[in-house]
């Protein structure tokens, strides 16, 4: 079935509010995802793509970050007619599978901010993992989490310290949303803290 | 002429520019981020900015519930239930614990909000440090600097003016230790029900162009001082003159013929709920005076 602009695009932000308001809650688009795959085959897993349908247009500048960078931004720009840029300057920047590990380090180290006066300015993150689940592995607390909350996110990416760093003058800092190839979705805003447990 | 509206009244731009701000509003608690607000079929400050939240939200499985000041059949929440059920045909209620989305003018229902629901509130005036400071660039600049020297110095006047915090509604709030923000005027009774809300709580001033959040379970605290603390209107021995009701918001009411003061809820859905419980004898309220 087609993806419908409207309805499913309103199912999927919802679910990305959600996730967002309760850091830790892992939803599901996987109903949207796949008729996404059904109709644009040359960007699998798809979960991102809905993300870049549900949120781009002409006022967004982005990024990615992918050994297909080219083929990859020039769909989007055809897709929402979204404007590619450098790192510093996105709102928006995509984080594929098979982004390099200091591209990635380059991304979180260069993403915009935002500014004490417009901290709204700030990028959001969207990165592909290959798995996110609410085992056991970090502990979250924060703003949106009741005591506290366990994610586990399988990616080749170290982002945790990376992440930490950037965001440790709050009210700047930078919002990350997760997807996997199950087309869950997990987000972690900047008010977010991260407990990492450490084995021995 | 009959024209065939977009679901839910907006083009889908519109809607993505709004998504776009309630996300980032979400991730940093209390901070107004600012949106291009659309012209709506309503006048600026009846509401522009909380319909546009909630046309933004609304899917096909919502029900809605929009109050005015407590009411779900006042002109301004009927006219906007209209506009929204004509252009989503959904289903609307009056039961605080039925609706997915609420839409409120000035008030948080007496019922508690449920993790299920986001509660988007009109504000007419976002910024809470307007009173002393006209410019928005300088506001702007004061939020940067987290200096609120001026929000604690109107409190401070008050208390000496009048002996007491004269906020009779709008009074500031001071969100996950950071942003001071207006919590729409709602009354200070209602303020404590903001402090971690099981509910996602959102914010919209459509004239001022800002939308701003509190997420669920984030810390919400009523400016007050050490030794002057924060108070909420004190019912204190009354009670609703209809159905009975401590420990809620009441509006006094004048008798004309008697000259007497009697009091009722100003949540009309929660006291017909509760009459509609009692006369169904399911007696589980007791407190019936």
């Amino acid at each position: 079935m087609k993806l419908d602009l409207v309805h499913d695009l309103q199912e999927a932000y919802r679910k990305t509010l959600d996730s967002m308001s309760r850091p830790g809650l892992i939803s599901n688009i996987q109903d949207q995802a796949s008729k996404v795959a059904l109709e644009i085959s040359n960007f699998n897993p798809p979960a991102p793509l809905v993300m870049v349908l549900m949120l781009f247009d002409t006022e967004v500048k982005f990024k990615v970050c992918s050994k297909r960078e080219a083929e990859i931004a020039e769909l989007i720009n055809q897709l929402t007619y979204a404007k590619a840029t450098e790192i510093e300057n996105a709102d928006f920047i995509l984080v594929l599978n098979d982004a390099d590990p200091e591209e990635f380090e380059q991304v979180i180290n260069s993403a915009c901010p935002g500014d004490l006066h417009d901290p709204h300015k700030a990028a959001t993150i969207i990165i592909e993992a290959d798995s996110v689940s609410n085992d056991r592995d970090l502990t979250l607390i924060g703003p949106g989490i009741e005591i506290e909350s366990f994610i586990s996110v399988r990616t080749s990416h170290n982002w945790v310290d990376l992440r930490a760093d950037k965001n440790s003058e709050y009210p700047l800092g930078i919002d990350l949303i997760f997807t996997d190839r199950n087309a869950n979705i997990l987000c972690l805003p900047r008010t977010t803290q991260i407990w990492q447990e450490v084995a021995g | 002429m009959r024209i065939e509206y977009n679901f839910a009244f907006f083009d889908e731009g519109s809607k993505r520019e709004i998504r776009r701000a309630t996300l980032k509003a979400v991730a940093i608690p209390g901070y107004q981020v600012p949106f291009a607000s659309r012209e709506m079929p309503i006048a600026r400050g009846w509401g522009t900015g909380g319909l546009q939240l909630t046309l933004s939200l609304v899917g096909k499985k919502d029900i809605l519930k929009v109050i005015d000041q407590g009411s779900d059949e006042s002109v301004n929440a009927v006219n906007i239930k209209k506009l929204i059920t004509k252009t989503t045909g959904i289903k609307v209620t009056d039961e605080a614990s039925e609706a997915t989305i609420i839409q409120s003018r000035h008030r948080i229902p007496e019922i508690p909000l449920q993790s299920g629901q986001i509660l988007v509130l009109q504000v007419p005036l976002p910024e809470p440090l307007r009173y002393y400071e006209p410019s928005e660039l300088e506001t702007k600049k004061l939020h940067a600097e987290q200096e609120y020297s001026g929000a604690w110095l109107m409190l401070f006047e008050q208390i000496m003016n009048y002996g007491t915090m004269s906020t009779g509604a709008d009074h500031p709030a001071m969100v996950h230790d950071r942003y001071v923000m207006a919590p729409s005027p709602i009354p200070r009774f209602d303020n404590p029900k903001l402090n971690h809300s099981k509910a996602l709580i959102l914010l919209g001033a459509g004239r001022e162009k800002k939308v701003y959040a509190v997420p669920p379970y984030t810390r919400v605290e009523s400016l007050a001082f050490e030794d002057f603390s924060f108070e909420v209107e004190s019912f204190k021995n009354k009670y609703c003159g209809i159905c009975g009701a401590k420990g809620v918001f009441l509006d006094e009411m004048l008798d004309d013929l008697t000259g007497e003061t009697f009091y009722q809820c100003n949540d009309t859905s929660y006291c017909l709920q509760r009459l509609n419980q009692e006369s169904a004898g399911r007696g589980i309220y007791n407190d019936r005076v």
